[in-house]
């Protein structure tokens, strides 16, 4: 009985110890009978960056990360178990950084020339470069950095909406809409005079295409001139232009000083005219007051009255002289 | 005694104050005799280690009455349990997480909590139950007493076996469970839900350390020891006939239950609280 129960339960206890360990080593991923490479980093940083975390390279898992400790100079050194068959890129450097939204972090190794154009990045892997026997290391923010970043640019975007939800109210929409029904009608119409102007554009373009070629006409025709004044300047031409226009000027200020005579005479007899014209205008001031014989010829009525009876009397006696001609005639012979 | 006052005729009335100043007393009393006992029993149980040559023959057995033949039981609750959680942690899931956590959520979860806390309770009420009910009888038959006459210690004739073989194939039983439930988990996992074995692989990988392993088995180690010295206690402290072993048997279950609860408690404020921070 007693060699039955040692039996059993030391059978038991040989098959669970080794059932629990080898589900342990195989889920850990040991690498059991492997000679595993070891590769060491250093860091300023290694984020959230565990014992266990795989390690990647070119997007494949390559190993896995043996141990993290402080070092000395402020650093962190990650030692890293690499499978034997893989080999490391050229000049390499290790990233660490979260490969999901969930907290996972992996250690990628990487060619220096391959490392994101980070400025953070690239001045993390320069500070660490130097010791042969230990790669470079950088690392990239957090994702919980990101996430809370975009919190906050969330927060920012949904306080703007909530703003424009305020402004934008449902008049502001009725108007909107409105307004973009008149854009739309506008356009339509600018449409219209565009097909209705294209003629005359493409005439304008026919005249502005004339217009250049009689630009580049004149051109050509200026610089003809400019070469007949270059040769004209070459044969005294000139020199005698610029006599014959000397004396055209003498000529010019004799005939100015004429006129300024003839200006002077003028200006005399302007002031005579003006004494003849001051005069008449006191005459005419006092023929309109009645002053003197003309005065009272042109303003005195009783002249004209005394005419005019004088007149009717006059015709009274042609009539009556016409009637009774022996009255007035007595003709005798003798 | 209760607090008397003599009167003038004679007669005697009740102190209320002096009533409860004299109950805090005695409760006082109480618990320290109580620990006390728990200290000496546990002073004898650790004297008679020294008595190898008397338990050692005995551990075995007790090693598979305790450990082996309870492999069953909780084999099953682990295999329930490891399906129900990942059909848990898929319905938690859906949407937001990607479904492969339900292999880290399962492989967490049973290794470090629920095997370890599940198979203890289990086995406090097989276990504890057994050993209080085998023990009381032995006391209430004066069976101990025989032993004692017969210049046998029966702390390395009766407890220290049980508390060893206790304390050695809890872990042993555990360790079997996790494997079991998480393999459960895994089956439920690929037959009941839309997730292949890769992923369900790749979410166990994700955050798995052998402390994990480690904890849950040292969590039920110190089980496997609660849980024999508490069945054991309460056994060798029986008394009055069926009806005492009867309750001896109830107050391992209770007590062992709650000191697992207790324990599990203060190996994550001990262990876990220290490597959160």
């Amino acid at each position: 009985m007693r060699r039955t129960n040692d039996f059993v339960v030391g059978l038991v206890t040989l098959a669970g110890a080794a059932v629990i360990v080898g589900a342990t080593l195989w889920v850990q991923q040991a690498a059991l009978g492997q000679r595993e490479s070891g590769v060491t980093a250093r860091f300023r940083d290694v984020g959230n960056v565990q014992v266990g975390n795989a390690v990647v390279i070119r997007g494949v898992r390559a190993g896995r990360v043996k141990r993290i400790e402080l070092a000395d100079g402020g650093w962190v050194e990650m030692q890293m178990l690499l499978d034997p068959a893989v080999e490391l890129p050229h000049d390499p450097a290790v990233l660490v950084s979260a490969s999901s939204l969930f907290g996972e972090w992996q250690a990628t190794v990487m060619s220096k020339s391959g490392l994101p154009p980070n400025p953070d990045v690239q001045q993390q892997i320069a500070e660490a470069s130097g010791d042969r026997h230990v790669l470079p290391g950088a690392s990239l923010p957090d994702i919980a950095q990101l996430t809370g970043v975009a919190a906050r640019i969330a927060d920012d975007v949904a306080s703007v909406a909530e703003r424009v939800q305020v402004a934008f109210t449902d008049s502001a929409a009725r108007e909107l809409r409105r307004s973009i029904g008149n854009v739309e009608r506008v356009t339509s119409d600018l449409a219209v005079a565009v097909g209705r102007h294209s003629n005359n554009l493409d005439g304008v373009l026919v005249d502005v295409r004339a217009g250049t070629r009689s630009l580049n006409a004149a051109a050509a025709s200026l610089r003809r001139t400019t070469a007949r004044v270059d040769s004209s300047t070459s044969a005294g031409e000139i020199t005698r232009m610029v006599a014959d226009a000397g004396e055209a000027t003498a000529q010019l200020r004799a005939a100015a000083v004429v006129l300024r005579a003839v200006a002077d005479s003028l200006s005399a007899s302007q002031g005579t005219l003006q004494r003849v014209l001051v005069r008449t205008d006191s005459v005419m001031v006092k023929v309109n007051a009645g002053q003197g014989s003309l005065g009272q010829l042109v303003t005195n009525p009783s002249l004209y009255h005394n005419g005019d009876s004088l007149v009717a009397e006059l015709r009274d006696l042609v009539a009556d002289i016409r009637a009774h001609p022996k009255k007035y005639v007595n003709v005798r012979i003798f | 005694m209760n607090a008397v006052a003599v009167a003038p005729t004679g007669r005697t009335r009740p102190q209320p104050l002096v009533g409860a100043v004299e109950g805090v007393g005695r409760l006082t009393r109480r618990g320290v005799e109580a620990v006390g006992r728990l200290a000496r029993f546990v002073r004898d149980t650790a004297r008679a280690v020294a008595d190898v040559g008397t338990w050692w023959p005995l551990t075995t057995l007790h090693a598979r009455l305790l450990g082996v033949d309870s492999l069953p039981i909780a084999l099953f609750i682990a295999v329930f349990t490891g399906i129900v959680l990942a059909l848990l942690a898929s319905y938690t899931f859906t949407g937001a997480v990607p479904l492969y956590f339900v292999g880290t959520l399962v492989e967490k979860t049973i290794t470090m909590e629920l095997a370890p806390v599940l198979t203890g309770l289990a086995l406090a009420g097989r276990v504890g139950a057994s050993i209080a009910a085998e023990l009381g009888t032995m006391r209430v038959t004066e069976q101990i007493d025989a032993l004692e006459t017969l210049a046998y210690d029966p702390h390395a004739y009766l407890v220290v076996p049980r508390v060893i073989a206790g304390t050695l194939m809890f872990p042993l039983v555990v360790g079997l469970a996790m494997v079991v439930g998480v393999g459960a988990g895994w089956l439920a996992s690929l037959l009941l839900l839309d997730l292949s074995t890769a992923q369900f692989v790749k979410g166990m990988r994700l955050f798995f350390t052998e402390f994990d392993v480690r904890y849950g088995l040292v969590k039920s180690s110190s089980f496997g020891f609660a849980v024999t010295l508490t069945g054991c206690i309460t056994g060798m402290r029986a008394g009055g006939g069926a009806q005492g072993v009867g309750r001896a048997a109830t107050k391992a279950v209770v007590y062992s239950a709650v000191v697992i609860l207790i324990l599990d408690a203060f190996w994550a404020v001990v262990w876990l609280l220290g490597r959160t921070k």
